[in-house]
């Protein structure tokens, strides 16, 4: 697919990733529950982690060479930060290598007692809000401050709504299941994914809140919008480590 | 009173005092309205310690000024790049974002966690050095041993970090860091991190040695472990967004010309250093995390009871705590490769061996953590890929060695020998010590009977004294005039130099012997039978000798900055671009940019130019 410039079509991209993520979303949740094969589901997270990282997160802009000479431009630093946001995310994701390097090592290949189709929603819900995340960004770029604010608090609440969905019923009915943080390594190990995840996610909605608020102020516009970018970016970055986490935590 | 709160460490400092004691004062509320105990052998229980000491580093960093230009862009604000700094020292108390304050910040604040780590040293060097009790208690021991370990890792994290702040911009012609904030930001997370570290002691102490095994360190016992591992994790921060702001800077804030190998070889050594504290430095950080969590929740990640497995926890550790011991020496050996052609005036031979040795140390550093466990019950099919892998670091480091020697070859050095050139050629004597005693530790058979002897103890030293230790010193010697305009005193150096060189090379040479013959390393006493004593007498006076020859530097170094020899010009008749300019460095570096033209270390041939200052 092509990278497109103009609004509409832009936009319309964000919508087929979208439709994209959600069709590989399902095929993934019935390879799991009909025939649980690791390398399958793997091979469906690292094509949905690439989706989200190259149309939405746009890591081609890394390689981006049309900054120009002048150190000072807007331009530069932007391209400057950019660089600094994904050296950021290049070293978080360590942390969560890790974790699911750990559950490997403690579980196996065991799968915690947890309610599936409550894990299907709460990831849906985040997959939504990266969608919503898209079109704010995008409505942005274009200059269109009333839909990017609209959209910027679609995903402020879907997010909540997913930290609500993870500790307020996850965790609760994990609990009833059996699944608790000091009684065996399972429950440890699942609060320790999923909490670190939600720290990541609650993070994400403090910045989305302060890019919000600035925008409504008028702070951004179709030129410079790094904090929007920034914000969007991590958001995404959050939404791809949950790929990895929902697959780790629930299926294997 | 006011003036004092107006200096911004103090008010950080008195900011973290209440932060934590709010903090204590909210967790212990709650479990005394829950009907929990709140209180233990250490006051409050440590839940209530290890959530003060969170809000406390919060509460430092934002009070003390280092983040009011984030709290103003969070406002919607803009903010200049550059700040007024106050004049005079009062500048290094406060959150300059010049890069040239920062690497100061951070190497007086290396040099004193240096001075910290090394008393404690001495404190448990005389406690060894007769059979039986003398003056400590076994749990002091333990708690000294296990803070001069992470004291001194934490110093060096500073040393490295200092070295890198000060001179990368210099080096590649920027005029400051590519996130001067972020910079600030990373200096000041180790001042709480120190305190923290430190508070342990009061807190029932540290008795796991620096690497915190659980299940030891899950003792409940104690709180002292849980500020430990806080501490590590606030300093682990500081290392990791010091790295990502030094690759950044880097990448994208070369002066014109300055292709990949036309790049100085210590910003190779720099670069190759943040890859590894930018990445591994997480996984220290959750193994760290998990037995907090262990501690604080009961979640059992290491605790067989519950089904979990104390050799995860060395795998995550070791991770991270293997290349991080490359992380420590790779600036000071790139240091080494780029003063060696100034002092010997010719080209540094390899120049681009020298450059990827450094890359290859790096990612080889890597694959090689599990040699640390050869005996700890890993799987055992596991020791001779790691063995393998471990022998293969020697292939890189041996480049360096070669380059070395090949650019001493027939070299022509000025007599008498400058106070850096000797620290240069001692770091390269005793990092060949600590090289070339590597390989019997990586070799599975050998590694079984040497595993946590005095001779690992003697090995590392060497590595980190030839590696950091004195490279840093050769650094200071030779980049002080930069920073101040004046020299070091050259008569107290050569007394600060021929005093470490031997009584450190005895010293080492001693523990590897007495390890050899069965002296096991972090113990409070050993078996009179075995015949030490003399030895670990030996020890103890060399230790102190040690000392002594820091105490010289230190007093060289204050007396210096105000009284030293003025040296404005290109002291060494050096090609490098920061001597090109008078010192001290201006407030925004070079006035006028510079453009590279030529090779870099092409010392002796005649015509050759390395950087050109662009008229404007």
């Amino acid at each position: 697919m092509e990278h497109t410039t103009d609004k509409k079509s832009a936009l319309s991209q964000g919508v087929i990733i979208f439709i994209y993520l959600a069709i590989l979303t399902a095929l993934e949740f019935g390879i799991a529950i009909a025939l649980p094969n690791v390398v399958l589901l793997l091979l469906v997270a690292v094509i949905k982690a690439g989706l989200v990282a190259y149309y939405y997160m746009h890591i081609y802009r890394l390689a981006r060479e049309d900054a120009g000479e002048d150190r000072d431009s807007y331009a530069y630093r932007l391209a400057t930060n950019r660089l600094g946001l994904w050296l950021f995310l290049l070293s978080d994701s360590f942390v969560f290598g890790g974790l699911l390097i750990s559950r490997i090592n403690l579980l196996g290949l065991e799968r915690p007692a947890l309610n599936q189709y409550l894990g299907l929603f709460v990831t849906a819900v985040l997959l939504i809000s990266s969608f919503s995340m898209n079109r704010a960004e995008t409505s942005i770029e274009h200059g269109d401050k009333k839909n990017f604010l609209f959209w910027l608090g679609v995903t402020f609440v879907l997010g909540l709504g997913f930290v609500v969905g993870v500790v307020g019923g996850e965790w609760q009915l994990a609990k009833l299941e059996g699944v608790i943080a000091s009684r065996d390594v399972v429950g440890g190990i699942f609060y320790m994914m999923t909490g670190m995840h939600a720290f990541h996610v609650t993070t994400g909605l403090i910045f989305i809140f302060l890019v919000w608020r600035n925008g409504r102020r008028g702070y951004f516009t179709a030129e410079k919008h790094w904090g929007v970018e920034a914000a969007a970016v991590y958001w995404h970055f959050v939404d791809v480590v949950w790929l990895g986490l929902f697959l780790f935590v629930y299926w294997l | 009173m006011k003036k004092f709160y107006s200096v911004p460490l103090a008010r950080g400092l008195v900011w973290l005092t209440i932060g934590l004691a709010a903090g204590i004062a909210f967790v212990a509320g709650i479990r005394l309205a829950l009907g929990l105990p709140a209180a233990s052998n250490y006051l409050f229980t440590e839940h209530a310690w290890v959530f003060g000491g969170v809000v406390g580093t919060l509460a430092f960093l934002a009070s003390h000024g280092v983040m009011s230009d984030w709290f103003k862009w969070w406002r919607g604000q803009e903010t200049s790049d550059h700040h007024d700094d106050p004049a005079g020292w009062l500048k290094y108390l406060g959150p300059s974002l010049d890069h040239k304050v920062i690497g100061i910040q951070y190497t007086v604040a290396a040099l004193i966690l240096l001075v910290t780590g090394g008393t404690f040293a001495l404190i448990f060097r005389t406690e060894l050095s007769f059979e039986g009790q003398q003056f400590l208690q076994p749990g002091q021991y333990n708690t000294l041993m296990s803070l001069h370990g992470m004291i001194m890792i934490v110093s060096i994290l500073l040393g490295i970090a200092g070295m890198m702040n000060y001179l990368v911009p210099l080096l590649i012609g920027a005029p400051d860091m590519a996130f001067p904030r972020l910079n600030a930001f990373s200096f000041w997370l180790v001042v709480p991190a120190s305190v923290w570290l430190l508070l342990s002691m009061p807190l029932g102490g540290v008795e796991a040695g620096w690497t915190g095994y659980p299940p030891l360190s899950a003792n409940p016992s104690i709180v002292g472990p849980q500020m430990f591992f806080l501490g590590v994790f606030v300093a682990g921060w500081s290392s990791i967004l010091g790295a990502l702001n030094l690759i950044a800077t880097v990448v994208r804030m070369r002066s014109k010309g300055m292709t990949t190998f036309r790049v100085p070889i210590f910003v190779w050594a720099a670069i190759a250093t943040s890859l590894i504290s930018l990445t591994a430095t997480q996984l220290i950080g959750l193994s760290f995390q998990m037995v907090m969590f262990q501690r604080l929740f009961g979640m059992g990640f290491f605790d067989p009871a519950k089904g979990g497995n104390p050799i995860l926890f060395q795998h995550l550790f070791w991770f991270y705590s293997h290349p991080a011991v490359y992380l420590f020496i790779l600036p000071g050996l790139g240091v080494i490769s780029e003063l060696l052609p100034v002092f010997v005036r010719k080209p540094l031979f390899g120049y681009k061996w020298v450059a990827m040795s450094s890359l290859g140390i790096a990612l080889v550093g890597f694959l090689v953590w599990a040699h640390h466990m050869f005996t700890s019950g890993m799987n055992e099919y596991l020791r001779v890929p790691f063995m393998y892998s471990t022998l293969l670091v020697a292939v890189p480091t041996g480049v360096k060695f070669f380059s070395w020697v090949a650019t001493l070859w027939k070299g022509k050095v000025d007599h008498p020998m400058s106070t850096a050139f000797l620290f240069v050629v001692g770091s390269i004597v005793v990092f060949l010590m600590g090289g070339l005693t590597g390989p019997p530790n990586a070799t599975v058979s050998t590694n079984l009977h040497l595993h946590d002897t005095y001779w690992i103890v003697g090995h590392f030293h060497d590595t980190l004294f030839g590696g950091f230790v004195f490279p840093f010193f050769a650094a200071l010697y030779y980049w002080f005039p930069k920073a101040t305009g004046r020299r070091l005193d050259e008569k107290l150096g050569r007394w600060h130099f021929w005093l470490i060189f031997p009584s450190f090379v005895i010293l080492t040479l001693g523990m590897m012997r007495i390890g050899l013959l069965g002296m096991r390393r972090r113990i409070f006493d050993y078996d009179p039978a075995l015949g030490f004593q003399t030895w670990h007498i030996v020890l103890t006076v060399a230790a102190f000798l040690i000392a002594i020859s820091v105490l010289i530097f230190i007093i060289n170094l204050v007396q210096s900055v105000k009284r030293g020899e003025s040296a404005t010009g290109n002291l060494w008749n050096s090609r490098s671009p920061e001597w090109q300019v008078p010192s001290p460095m201006p407030a925004h570096n070079y006035e006028t940019p510079f453009e590279v033209v030529g090779e870099p270390y092409d010392y002796g041939l005649p015509g050759s130019k390395y950087v050109e200052f662009v008229k404007k």
